[in-house]
């Protein structure tokens, strides 16, 4: 009797287990501060994927930097404590170096260009991503990259006579600085606002994106910018491969779907920020100089293939990946001329 | 026709001053309203009256504009009414009444010298801010207070972000004149400065634990807000939940007559403690 009824309670509980529904709890971290446009992206996501999964997959948000920095944050993940992650460049460059072709310096002419090769490059990062431990899910942007100085810099010699900021640790930065015959200070991020603000500070020059300088308050010690952008620098959305792969497949899809279209969400948000800082920029006393106008494209040009031939040879982003972007930017270009050739026709 | 005129100019004037005169003589009821608001230890009681406080303040304002204490105590009300008893369930009301008690706050600064705070360069404002001297404190920090507000509810844009280096230097000119204002007011504000952000992005945690200590040491650790700004933005930001939860446990557990005078202000740490308790496993 005493048996049988055993065997009653077990068979119930399978079945029991076999209707309940398996919940996911995906945690996540980002330096983006809270109560940002880019945190509240980030939150309208969690809610819909929270709500299509019908609460299978939930999130768990580490916002603002509280899980540490971005290599602590890949060490967090790589043992299992977190899952997954919004990451610029530096971080990326942790996880899958070739991926920062798109953010080799003067590569770029505008965002249309960055967009058409990125899109055509996606396949081979995320094959590239996947190999290395990750699944990215979408591709946000920090944005482009000016020069802001104590004094006016509108020229390479200019830029030599300053004490730059270089992001310690940073590779690409390193072959642009190398390449550009610049001589760097190397910081950690944290003491570039403590250098700028003291009286004798090691550096007097620091790079950052226009909405960077506000966000970071860098730009309340610094007087020029540079209309010139050094580079368009990049973001990852990614989830690790050891959380990705247990999820069941409409999961896989619909963190993959809703990630690539926040992702594309908050590179809109940043484009659309970056302006609006600029010309506040301006309002608050930033003078910006350096158009491209007034510079030497050949110049840009050579500075960029030193610092690409001496990140291929350390094998950062390797030759095949340079070769693909450089075919896809001229194809790209190519496109463009024939289209405005077309429609000069048409006029005429 | 002469005569008429005089009498009307001097009637007029008569008016500015009678109404003038008027205000003048019930500023001490004001002031012991305040108080008394302020040692106030039922909340529905307060969010009661404060409007109505707040509703007669604006009337006497309208009968003497240019009085600068009028005007900070207005921004003080509105603060007190908007972080007191909205920002947690109501926060676009809380975000408006944080909008007019900056507005209050720049009409008092501008009465006591100053041009408008808003528009000025970020070096123009700190030239201006070493004009005023201790009398002004009061006018600077309720300013500072409701502007930081706005920014922290604008921080979605960059037009709200720019702003923080401003309301900051207020704040840090109130720290030179008089750091004991308000229970060391602009010492939790730093606290909260340094402590809500990761460190790449400004933040510095010994410099927050600094400040809030200060705050402690000048109110003899009797203002619970103190522990729970710091359990909210510090502790949060650093990610220390033993801490966290310590401190607002003390604050819930602290009784409610710790400071007569402080006890308003108690128990909304209270209630902010509570709700902040409810947090801790989506936090942590």
């Amino acid at each position: 009797m005493v048996l049988r009824a055993l065997l009653f309670c077990s068979l119930l509980l399978t079945a029991l287990s076999l209707n309940a529904k398996t919940v996911y709890t995906l945690k996540f971290a980002t330096l983006v501060p809270t109560g940002t446009s880019w945190t509240k992206i980030l939150d309208d996501w969690i809610r819909e994927v929270e709500r299509e999964s019908d609460g299978r997959l939930k999130f768990k948000m580490y916002p603002g930097g509280v899980m540490g920095d971005e290599p602590d944050v890949l060490r967090k993940i790589r043992k299992g404590q977190l899952h997954g992650g919004l990451f610029t460049g530096y971080g990326i460059g942790r996880i899958y170096s070739p991926a920062r072709v798109l953010e080799v310096p003067f590569l770029f002419k505008d965002t249309d260009e960055s967009d058409y090769v990125r899109d055509h490059m996606m396949p081979a990062f995320e094959k590239g991503f996947r190999e290395n431990g990750f699944e990215l899910l979408g591709w946000p942007e920090i944005g482009f990259i000016h020069l802001f100085s104590k004094y006016p810099v509108s020229s390479l010699d200019d830029m030599r006579k300053r004490h730059i900021w270089l992001w310690q640790g940073d590779p690409l930065g390193e072959a642009f600085f190398e390449a550009a015959d610049i001589a760097p200070v190397p910081l950690s991020i944290i003491d570039v606002y403590p250098q700028l603000s003291a009286k004798h500070g090691s550096i007097d020059t620091v790079y950052v994106s226009t909405f960077g300088a506000i966000a970071l308050q860098w730009y309340t010690q610094l007087k020029y910018g540079t209309h010139i952008a050094v580079t368009n620098a990049i973001g990852g959305l990614v989830v690790s491969n050891r959380f990705f792969n247990k999820l069941p497949d409409d999961l896989k899809q619909l963190l993959k779907t809703t990630g690539a279209r926040m992702s594309a969400a908050i590179r809109e948000q940043a484009r659309a920020e970056n302006l609006r800082s600029k010309k506040l920029l301006e309002q608050n006393g930033i003078t910006f100089l350096w158009d491209w106008k007034d510079a030497s494209e050949e110049e840009f040009i050579a500075i960029r293939d030193k610092a690409a031939k001496h990140l291929r040879d350390t094998d950062y982003i390797p030759a095949d990946i340079f070769e693909q972007t450089r075919q896809l930017l001229e194809q790209y270009r190519h496109e463009q001329q024939a289209a405005q050739s077309s429609d000069n026709t048409a006029v005429n | 026709m002469r005569l008429l005129v005089v009498s009307l100019i001097l009637l007029t004037l008569s008016a500015c001053s009678m109404n003038e005169m008027m205000v003048r003589a019930s500023m001490p009821m004001l002031e012991g309203g305040i108080h008394a608001m302020n040692q106030e230890t039922d909340l529905d009681l307060a969010e009661a009256a404060i409007p109505a406080n707040l509703k007669m303040l604006e009337s006497l304002i309208q009968l003497d504009p240019d009085n600068a204490t009028l005007h900070t105590y207005a921004a003080q009300g509105y603060y007190g009414l908007a972080y007191g008893f909205n920002e947690d369930t109501r926060p676009l009301r809380a975000a408006k009444f944080y909008i007019r008690g900056m507005k209050h706050g720049f009409t008092a600064l501008r009465l006591l010298g100053m041009s408008d705070a808003a528009s000025l360069s970020q070096d123009k404002l700190e030239a201006e801010l070493k004009k005023l001297d201790k009398d002004d404190v009061a006018a600077l920090f309720w300013t500072a207070s409701n502007w930081a507000k706005w920014v922290d509810i604008n921080r979605d844009k960059p037009e709200g972000i720019i702003a923080l280096p401003k309301t900051t230097a207020l704040m840090r000119r109130v720290l030179e004149l008089d750091e004991t204002f308000y229970y060391g007011g602009a010492h939790m504000y730093f606290g909260v400065y340094y402590g809500a952000r990761a460190p790449m992005f400004g933040g510095d945690f010994k410099k927050a634990e600094k400040h809030f200590n200060r705050a402690r040491e000048i109110n003899d650790n009797n203002l619970l807000i103190v522990d729970v700004l710091q359990a909210q933005y510090l502790e949060r930001q650093r990610f220390d939940k033993k801490k966290f939860n310590q401190l607002l446990t003390r604050v819930e557990n602290a009784p409610d007559d710790l400071d007569p005078d402080m006890a308003l202000m108690n128990q909304i740490a209270k209630r902010k403690a509570k709700a902040l308790l409810t947090r801790e496993s989506s936090w942590f």
